[in-house]
């Protein structure tokens, strides 16, 4: 298997996986979505509250916010040994206080550890006139996406297959078919149809080319052939600030690493061979 | 309020609404201000365009 980034920063990333299968490729998008956890906020002590707002939509929009985790230093509560009651290996409590007429922004939010802040600052929480005051204490704890969309670390993650663009002999260059394509991808080049360099992985897969050139008469069969490689795929991760895209990837294929593992060890135990009998990734 | 998070892709957008009010308001074309906000999908683009914001309306009562 090998993974080519086309591009990678902190927020955002995109590459394609040559060498597997449909399945696994979904279970890394599944994986990346609802099995790396972040942390969030989850209870909220609210000790005055007098804006226009209910203390349930400011709790709502206290969890949306995303907050920087650090995966080494918690761990999911039901892991912990304070068993649920909030310890400072397994949540994160901030403390927010504004007096109005003020916005209160997500950098009003105090952590009690710096290194889990808001990872956005101005997330705008609540606006506040004269005399209108908020004071809470909230309490942030690490868990997946699966339980909850607020602890998903990505926001759009996907992938598709890897396009092949085929050009037959018989093209005749008439240009329908570059006319036809809304992501641009085709060009007329040397009496010829060609896909301009760089843009092969922005083609949809909608095939309108193929469907132009067959509407200019050129027989049963287009010139053009637009298919799909069953073993390459295009990844398109972009993370929500509470973790780096880079590790998002990580800590998936980790975890898929690691519930093979265990699949393979409980096959081991059920079946009594204790051989390496090793997973197909 | 301007939802933290779009509703369907969950990227953060309410920091970019305060930028987005005040450029509207100077009567610049919501296009522009959305590409220079980097709101590439038009499902983050809807949720600002179809805002409105009543929190100013509400404060009176309590």
């Amino acid at each position: 298997m090998e993974i080519v980034f086309s591009s990678i920063n902190d927020s955002a990333a995109r590459f394609s996986i040559t060498g597997t299968s449909q399945p696994f490729a979904n279970a890394l998008r599944r994986a990346m979505i609802g099995e790396v956890p972040t942390l969030a906020i989850e209870d909220v002590r609210i000790y005055d509250n007098t804006s226009a707002l209910f203390d349930e939509m400011l709790g709502h929009r206290l969890g949306l916010i995303p907050i920087r985790t650090d995966l080494d230093c918690y761990i999911p509560q039901e892991k912990c040994s304070c068993e649920g009651a909030g310890c400072d290996r397994c949540s994160v409590m901030f403390t927010l206080s504004v007096e109005g007429p003020a916005m209160v922004y997500s950098r009003d939010l105090i952590p009690q550890d710096p290194r889990a802040a808001p990872a956005v600052d101005g997330i705008p929480i609540v606006k506040l006139t004269k005399d209108q005051k908020v004071v809470l204490e909230a309490r942030a704890v690490l868990n997946s996406g699966r339980v909850h969309a607020k602890w998903q670390p990505t926001t759009t993650c996907g992938f598709k297959n890897y396009p092949i663009v085929e050009i037959s002999d018989r093209c005749d260059a008439c240009g329908q078919c570059v006319e036809e394509c809304p992501r641009g991808i085709l060009v007329v080049k040397g009496g010829r149809v060609t896909v301009v360099e760089g843009r092969l992985e922005e083609c949809s897969l909608c095939r309108l080319c193929e469907r132009a050139c067959l509407n200019t008469g050129i027989g049963e069969e287009p010139a053009i052939r637009v298919r799909s490689d069953d073993s390459r795929f295009i990844f398109v991760v972009e993370g929500d600030g509470s973790l780096p895209v880079r590790e998002i990837v990580q800590r998936a294929l980790l975890y898929l690493k690691s519930q093979s593992d265990e699949l393979c060890e409980k096959i081991g135990e059920v079946s009594g061979v204790t051989g390496d009998e090793e997973e197909n990734e | 309020m301007i939802p933290v998070r779009c509703f369907t892709c969950g990227k953060v957008i309410s920091p970019a609404y305060d930028e987005y009010k005040r450029r509207k308001e100077a009567g610049e074309d919501p296009k522009k201000i959305l590409d220079d906000l980097g709101m590439e999908r038009y499902c983050c683009r809807r949720m600002f365009l179809a805002h409105k914001e009543i929190i100013d309306d509400l404060n009176p009562y309590q």
